[in-house]
């Protein structure tokens, strides 16, 4: 600990805090522009300057670490003359009428900070050259003569999402920030996460659908959780007069600390769908609206003689979209209470279902959290594509890179990391347990194995000469992927689709035994993350709901979609069944094929848990009231139940543990 | 025209062809490094060269064997990068110990290796160096061929590998920090000090950065001893310097010369004196870098000392004289500009403090000065001291404020000339 004295209150802070940190612990708050917390200090702007006695210089803050009885003081008559200069040449520099500009009146850094050194104007002429605005993004606008050349963008696209998209053109006051090398936004390698939208102090990058939309003190904020995939990011909804205005990432979400991918951030906002506002019953061949009362009568009076019913009974499925409760109850009800045998989720457990076989037979969960892949220094990829899917899981991937994490991509089809891969190996489709077992061959034979193969007499059949014949990778190539993976300190092991959608679990269980190998599994930990498919995957095979659907001469089906899509093999194959109801956000091929549909609550609208992919439970509040009509998922089922005499049990944490984990369930 | 009976670094000005490795080691060269290796501890080098008083001829002055002190022993890699970026302007020194004496500049690299346990060398030149690097990369594969350079070198078991790299052409990349960021493929724009590049630097290694006459000067001091260097020079400054020497003077170019030596030796002796018999108006000691000198300091010893207590710096010693035909405004504003368009634009009082700056010169120069301008010209000046983020905008400051400190008559001049431009 180090002890400094801050505008005459002395403080004891951590060795290594900057004095602009330290500052803020001690509550005193020193003006910034180019700083973020997120992002390595930069000392660009200057406006963080302090005076440290002793030191002839003033010192910008943002950058000066503490040391042991140093003498700070943050606002005296000379440290503000020095802010107010800094503030007087960034507004001169460019364009700053802003009268003009959609953050202004509270969310512009940069005018805030005028404000707070009173300033009224400034001594020198303004720039009057015009600089241009990029609007060839798709989501984003970047106006040049906002931009304060700060370049917390900059930093935020290479050190946070490691996409290294925007860069900077030229030198001194003709600097401009740029996408790659100088091309239209829109046509550059950006990946549209919006992460750039979010850390810029100014108007210069504004996010099209919310600009001029609110400030911050009209807005409010809701914490929440994004439901794209099974990363499980914390998001916080900005909304007004129960409209959504945008997504940003949560900061302080320990997941994805503030970032997001394009499906997070945009996605939603994008939604077209059209809304189903009242419950809708068929009559003569027709949907029409009903009263609540009536639906869940209809519904209730088909389901009731089906209950127990095996083959030609109930077939119900769940969205794997749905928070846990709703999930708990749907699996209670439809089998345990309904008894019906075909209860699972619309992704029948294509992303859990195999590797949940796999801790059964270990007996315990073999995956870890997504954590390790913050410091990993190796890291195997394989059947899946981060830039893809799961891609922020990609983007801890992609910025750890530069700092020497070394990373193998292991696929038969087109990856878009295997761009970025340091060995990307194409093997022939069905050929990756071969190649498992020349690594791990390569492995033992060359001494590097940190744990005794359980398969030794198997490996002898799998020299890298004989894989080479059959994966179409060298064996030089596989020697040399084995010896980085096994020398590395941290590996890390992500597995997707490609590795769970096969029939049996050989390859996984290849993948598991590499792994502990290498010493990414141990008794108490595991360096093994396998993305599953969308927010409650990992819930669903939790409650059993993670099998084939089949219908087969049900006379009922009841679809629990939420605000999900049906895919098209998932329509075809409801297609014949006598009953279909649907409980839904939005209208769908499903809703038009349903005898009754039932309005439901959309993601925003509900509070809810999800269980991520390395079984993080978190919980998403609610945002946006839903229309009068529309009820909640959980009350649907409730009333549905109610009308069916049986009680479901609310308390849905328990026998969320009681499955073989594929991760240890943390709260 | 010397001071000296024989040139310490410009040797090729002695001995033709020595820039060829058979004439270099017939005449001595290698020989201190062979000594190194086979008579002395790497700390006994380091402690020779702290020893002779050897300070970094790049401009700041740092003492070159505290600064491989510096070095922590525990952490490898350890990397040398030879600061050839030389672009101060009117400063060529560096290139003519490239192209003349080439394997004088790599055994004091390979001496400094050797000293603080680097295995790898790089060598950063300015982006209009490649010819010079064309023979220097002859040097090196010279150095190679004969077992100076590479693994196992004269059959000890130090090697070291020497890369040569060039920029693409910003004053800059001179910067130590800013140097590494280039060196690394990275935007060349200057980094935090602390740390500095003797604990994180090249690819976040140690790493020693030396200037190449710095480097140039350790063989001769490795061979004949720190108090053979220490005869030349004064107390604080020892050793011979390179002075660059361009302007109005007859016989421009560089001359080595004893640190201390007078101002009017170099202008009257080596340079002989300023065409036409004009009398010396102003000098840059620095290039565009340090406070310029009045006329009337012909007697100033040219020491780091000296210099400083006259008010400006020594620097990398590019001395630009101007005679007095020279209008001392355009003069400044020329610097200006140089600044402004060289300012990288990391920190916002050198980016657009250099640019209001050059836009007050555009008004004296047009004739729509203001009657406060010249005082608007030294408020910037004062706030933008000690607020930037490296020396480069710091610099930015010498030639407004030196030149209206000596010369502001010629400003007033031009403001009350309201209406008549250039
Ligand atoms: C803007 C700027 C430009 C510089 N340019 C050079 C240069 O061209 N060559 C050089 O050797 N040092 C230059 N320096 C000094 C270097 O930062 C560094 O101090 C030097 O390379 C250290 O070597 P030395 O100790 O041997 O002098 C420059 C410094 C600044 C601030
Ligand atoms: S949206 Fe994301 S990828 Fe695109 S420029 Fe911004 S930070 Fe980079
Ligand atoms: S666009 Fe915004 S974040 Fe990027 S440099 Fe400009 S002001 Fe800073
Ligand atoms: S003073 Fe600032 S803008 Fe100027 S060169 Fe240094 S870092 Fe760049
Ligand atoms: S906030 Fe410290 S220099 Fe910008």
């Amino acid at each position: 600990m180090v002890s400094l004295t801050i505008d005459d209150v002395k403080i004891e802070v951590p060795e290594g805090t900057t004095v602009l940190q330290a500052a803020r612990m001690s509550g005193v708050e020193i003006p910034t522009l180019c700083d973020y917390p997120h992002l390595t200090p930069y000392g660009g702007c200057r406006l963080c300057v302090v005076e440290v006695e002793g030191a002839r210089l003033l010192q910008p803050s943002c950058t000066l670490p503490v040391s042991k009885g140093m003498v700070v003081h943050t606002n005296t008559a000379r440290v503000r003359e020095a802010r107010k200069f800094v503030l007087t040449l960034l507004f001169s520099e460019r364009n700053h009428f802003c009268m003009y500009c959609q953050v202004s009146g509270g969310d512009c850094e940069l005018q805030n900070a005028a404000y707070e050194q009173d300033m009224t104007h400034w001594p020198f002429q303004p720039n009057w050259d015009p600089y241009l605005v990029d609007a060839s993004h798709q989501h984003l606008v970047l106006d040049h003569n906002r931009c304060i050349l700060c370049r917390r963008c900059v930093r935020a696209c290479g050190e946070l999402v490691g996409n290294f998209t925007l860069g900077v053109k030229d030198r001194g006051p003709e600097s401009i920030i740029i996408a790659d090398l100088d091309v239209p936004w829109g046509e550059s390698t950006c990946v549209s996460c919006g992460t750039c939208v979010q850390v810029c102090p100014t108007g210069a990058i504004i996010d099209r659908r919310s600009a001029y939309l609110g400030h911050e003190a009209d807005v409010e904020r809701t914490r929440s959780v994004c439901i794209g995939c099974s990363v499980g990011c914390g998001v916080e909804l900005i909304t007004r007069d129960n409209r959504l205005l945008r997504i940003d990432g949560d900061w302080d979400a320990p997941v994805n600390e503030g970032i997001l991918c394009q499906i997070g951030r945009f996605l939603a906002l994008d939604d077209e769908r059209e809304r189903i506002v009242t419950p809708l019953v068929r009559r003569n061949g027709t949907l029409k609206a009903a009263t609540w009362e009536d639906a869940l009568d209809y519904v209730a009076g088909r389901l009731k003689p089906l209950a127990g019913k095996k083959g030609d009974g109930i077939a119900a499925l769940a969205s794997t979209r749905l928070p846990v409760e709703s999930l708990y109850l749907f699996k209670q009800l439809f089998a345990d209470k309904l008894n019906s045998e075909m209860v699972t989720s619309i992704e029948e457990g294509v992303t859990t279902a195999l590797s949940g076989k796999v801790a059964q037979e270990l007996g315990r969960p073999f995956e870890g959290s997504l954590e390790r892949l913050k410091s990993a220094d190796c890291v195997v990829a394989i059947g899946v594509d981060l830039a893809e899917n799961h891609q922020v899981a990609g983007f801890f991937v992609k910025r750890a890179l530069p700092n020497g994490t070394k990373l193998v991509v292991i696929d038969p089809y087109d990856n878009q990391l295997h761009e970025l891969a340091h060995y990307a190996l194409q093997p022939q489709a069905g050929t990756d347990y071969e190649l498992l077992l020349g690594l791990m061959s390569a492995i033992v034979k060359s001494g590097l194995s940190r744990d005794e193969p359980t398969n030794l007499s198997e490996l002898a059949g799998y020299d890298p000469q004989v894989v080479s014949q059959v994966t179409g990778i060298s064996a030089d190539t596989i020697r040399a992927v084995a010896r980085l993976i096994a020398s590395s300190q941290r590996p890390v092991f992500v597995y997707g689709k490609g590795v769970t959608r096969a029939s049996s679990p050989e390859v996984l269980s290849a993948l598991i035994e590499l792994a502990r190998l290498v010493g990414a599994l141990t008794p108490d930990q595991s360096a093994i993350i396998g993305t599953k498919g969308q927010a409650n995957s990992l819930a669903a095979y939790m409650y059993g709901l993670d099998k084939p659907f089949e219908v087969d001469g049900h006379q009922a089906v009841y679809l629990a979609l939420g605000d999900d899509e049906p895919s098209r093999r998932l329509i075809k194959r409801l297609k014949g069944a006598p009953f279909i109801a649907v409980q839904a956000s939005y209208l769908s091929p499903a809703t038009e094929m349903a005898d009754v549909v039932l309005p439901v609550e959309m993601w925003a609208e509900q509070d809810g848990y999800y269980l991520n992919l390395a079984g993080k439970l978190q919980k998403a509040h609610r945002a946006l009231v839903p229309p009068q009509e529309v009820r909640s998922n959980v009350g649907v089922l409730k009333a549905l139940a109610a009308r069916l005499g049986v009680e479901l049990e609310a308390d849905w944490r328990k026998s969320l543990k009681k499955r073989a984990p594929i991760n240890p369930v943390v709260e | 025209m010397s001071l000296l009976q024989e040139h310490v670094l410009l040797r090729h000005r002695d001995i033709p062809n020595i820039r060829d490795i058979h004439v270099y080691t017939a005449h001595g060269g290698y020989d201190a490094l062979r000594k190194a290796l086979n008579e002395m501890q790497p700390g006994e080098v380091t402690d020779v060269v702290k020893a002779s008083g050897l300070r970094g001829r790049g401009g700041a002055g740092f003492p070159a064997g505290v600064k491989w002190s510096f070095i922590p022993k525990d952490v490898k890699p350890v990397y040398i990068v030879v600061n050839a970026d030389e672009s101060e302007p009117g400063t060529f020194k560096d290139r003519e110990l490239i192209e003349g004496n080439p394997h004088q500049v790599l055994e004091g690299i390979a001496l400094c290796a050797y000293a603080v346990g680097a295995e790898a060398a790089y060598i950063y030149g300015r982006g209009e160096f490649r010819g010079p690097f064309r023979g220097l990369q002859q040097a090196i594969d010279q150095a190679y061929e004969q077992g100076f350079l590479g693994e196992n070198i004269l059959g000890t078991d130090f090697s070291l590998d020497v890369y040569t790299h060039l920029g693409a052409g910003a004053y800059i990349c001179g910067e130590e920090t800013a140097l590494l960021s280039s060196l690394e493929g990275k935007l060349g724009q200057p980094r935090n000090r602390p740390p500095f590049p003797a604990q994180v630097g090249l690819y976040g290694k140690p790493t020693v950065v030396n200037n190449v006459e710095t480097l140039t000067n350790v063989p001769p001091i490795v061979r004949h001893g720190a108090e053979w260097y220490r005869q030349f020079g004064t107390e604080k400054s020892t050793g011979t310097k390179i002075f660059c020497l361009s302007g109005h003077v007859v016989r421009p170019g560089n001359y080595e010369l004893p640190l201390g030596t007078p101002l009017r030796y170099l202008i009257e002796e080596c340079g002989g004196g300023v065409p036409g018999g004009r009398k010396v108006k102003a000098i840059l000691p620095a290039g565009a870098s340090a406070p310029i000198l009045p006329g009337d300091k012909l007697d100033l010893p040219l020491d780091y000392e000296s210099v400083q207590a006259a008010g400006s710096m020594l620097g990398s010693a590019s001395f630009i004289v101007m005679d007095e035909t020279v209008d001392m405004v355009w003069a400044a504003s020329k610097m200006v500009h140089f600044f402004k368009h060289e300012s990288c634009g990391k920190c916002s009082p050198c980016r657009e403090g250099t640019y209001w700056m050059e836009d007050v010169y555009h008004r004296l120069r047009d004739g729509h000065a203001r009657p406060d301008d010249v005082d608007l010209l030294l408020s910037i000046a004062d706030q933008m001291d000690g607020n930037c983020f490296c020396l480069l905008g710091e610099f930015s400051l010498s030639p407004v404020r030196s030149s209206i400190r000596h010369f502001r008559e010629e400003y007033e001049m031009r403001v009350k000339r309201m209406g008549i431009g250039d």
